[in-house]
């Protein structure tokens, strides 16, 4: 009776083993993709560029398979400027899981230019420096993309 | 992951190509007022350069007038042939915001190098035709300084290299596209060739342009786009000072059903109303001062494959009378408009044909002649557009001429008046 029992439950695993093993391997690519999106260029053409590289990975995996953050610093953070022409993308974006970062080293340099610290998208939330974020994200296994 | 990466990279490449998800819409809100005068804000270059060329070639199939050739049968802005190539416009421009970290100010510079009444009148060649600063801090009143279009007519504002045609209507030709003679000008008869070249004044057109302050903004309700503009300028068309104290005053405003696409091809249903207001002093006489007053109303439709725009005109005071009589520029008389122009963008192919009647009285109120001593001209102008890409086209058209008038030294000139081919290669860069 008990190795009966035994080989039933060893025939039930070699069964199931494979259909586990594929689920495990489906959850763990959606759980691997992660990226950070890196905008550090004052060419607003890039400004558009990695709203759309953003856009396409979402509607590659969907937004609940994707984690997916844009981090801002230099000339590239006009992009999370509060009147920034691209602010209804931005909002649409962080709506559909999108993170924002501002690069809190730029802000405070643009601030002594300006005369007053630039207002942000209040969809961002601010970082200490943008290049550690992008850093300590890697770390956490995103991958880097700089569009 | 190695798959992701291919993912992440295959997203790029997508998006470099232009190609937006489903996720985000993006929204193009723009218009002349918009196109020119302002910038996206916090998303604009420090410099942009930019810029386009027009190499054109032009055939006049009038007949000889009894002492050789007139102005109305030769190619402008020289006057002195009825046939010839030319590049009739050359412009190179910078706008963007100058500081970037201020995306509330934006400027805008431009440049003539072709040969048009812009710079063939100036006795250059070279005239700035745009110079201006835009203030964006004030939602609902932007603030434009400096010199730039006037808002107006649709064919006036809009960007000349994007019109569907080569020459302008007789409507904007006459009516709107101000001459600004002073003295020294020769005046008399219109001369005919060999001397017809002697028909032009000294000084520049005003190429639809005032210097001045604007006041516009544009407000989006529903699908529509509302705009509005108030200027008030000198009057004094593409010179950088004024020449008197008075002042031009102009309005306008549009509303615009917006069914897609972005820049001066936006597709849409817009209508539109403007006036134009001044006074000019007559440069012989400078006691003497004459209204200068412009109104219109207007439709343009937009979807491809099909475009329908029409729009009419009434001028009062300052009708041009010819190139030949600058001091007879300073009349009161009265003039009006109009035009319908269709175009057709073939399906599934790069060309557009198009077709446009114009219309257009002079000297409906003559002060030095009974009733009807009236001019008329009334054309009718075919088309075709091949568009290599959306920078580079090729337009060719046809024009049907009827010119008639009870003046009898005009129709003198009028006489023969016939057919004129026109083609010419825009580039934009």
């Amino acid at each position: 009776m008990k190795s009966n029992l035994i080989k039933a439950f060893a025939l039930l695993a070699v069964l199931v083993t494979p259909f586990i093993g594929s689920q495990a391997i489906a959850a763990k690519s959606f759980a691997d993709a992660k990226v950070v999106l890196q905008i550090s260029d004052p060419n607003p053409f890039k400004q558009t560029l990695v709203l759309n590289v953003a856009s396409n990975i979402i509607k590659h995996y969907g937004q609940d398979n994707v984690e997916v953050e844009i981090v801002a610093f230099g000339p590239g953070l006009r992009l999370l400027f509060a009147e920034n022409a691209n602010k209804g993308r931005i909002a649409s974006l962080a709506g559909a899981g999108v993170t924002f970062s501002a690069c809190a080293n730029t802000t405070r340099n643009m601030g002594k230019k300006l005369g007053h610290p630039p207002a942000l998208n209040p969809k961002s939330v601010t970082v200490s420096a943008g290049v550690v974020r992008i850093i300590d994200l890697i770390k956490k296994g995103y991958t880097l993309v700089k569009p | 992951m190695k798959n992701f990466k291919k993912v992440a990279l295959a997203a790029t490449c997508t998006a470099m190509l232009g190609g937006v998800s489903g996720v985000v819409t993006t929204a193009n809100a723009a218009n002349w007022l918009m196109l020119q005068g302002t910038e996206r804000a916090d998303a604009a270059p420090r410099v942009k350069l930019w810029g386009f060329i027009q190499a054109q070639y032009q055939k006049d199939y009038s007949d000889r007038s009894p002492n050789g050739y007139v102005p109305p049968k030769l190619i402008g802005p020289n006057l002195n042939s009825q046939s010839g190539f030319n590049v009739n416009r050359a412009r190179i421009g910078l706008r963007g915001q100058g500081m970037p970290l201020d995306g509330k100010v934006n400027y805008f510079l431009l440049g003539e190098f072709g040969n048009n009444g812009i710079t063939a009148g100036n006795g250059g060649s070279a005239n700035i035709t745009d110079a201006s600063i835009t203030f964006n801090h004030i939602k609902g009143a932007r603030v434009r300084v400096g010199l730039f279009k006037t808002p107006g007519s649709e064919e006036a504002l809009q960007a000349i290299h994007v019109f569907d045609y080569i020459n302008f209507t007789t409507m904007a030709n006459q009516g709107l596209l101000e001459r600004h003679p002073q003295a020294g000008d020769p005046t008399g008869p219109a001369q005919p060739t060999p001397n017809a070249d002697m028909n032009h004044f000294s000084r520049s057109v005003g190429a639809f342009r005032d210097v001045g302050f604007q006041i516009f903004d544009t407000f989006k309700s529903a699908g529509w786009e509302h705009s509005y503009a108030v200027m008030v300028g000198n009057g004094n068309g593409l010179n950088f000072g004024d020449n008197d104290d008075n002042k031009d005053t102009y309005v306008y405003w549009s509303s615009e059903k917006v069914f897609g696409g972005k820049g001066g091809r936006r597709q849409g249903l817009k209508l539109f109303a403007w006036n134009q207001s001044g006074k000019r002093t007559n440069f012989n006489d400078k006691t003497q001062e004459q209204d200068r007053t412009r109104s219109g109303v207007g439709v343009k439709y937009l979807k491809k494959p099909f475009r329908v725009t029409a729009e009419v005109m009434t001028a009062d005071g300052m009708i041009f009378m010819g190139q030949h009589r600058p001091a007879h520029l300073y009349n009161n008389e009265e003039a009006n408009g109009a035009y319908l122009d269709l175009g057709w963008y073939i399906p599934n192919s790069k060309w557009e044909l198009d077709v446009r009647y114009d219309t257009y009285t002079r000297g409906e109120n003559h002060p030095t002649s009974g009733a009807n001593d009236e001019t008329e001209f009334n054309t009718l102008t075919v088309g075709t557009q091949y568009h290599f890409n959306k920078k580079t086209r090729l337009n060719m058209e046809f024009a049907m001429r009827d010119n008639k008038s009870d003046t009898p030294a005009v129709e003198t000139e009028n006489k023969g008046v016939s057919d004129r081919f026109a083609i010419q290669l825009t580039h934009i860069f």
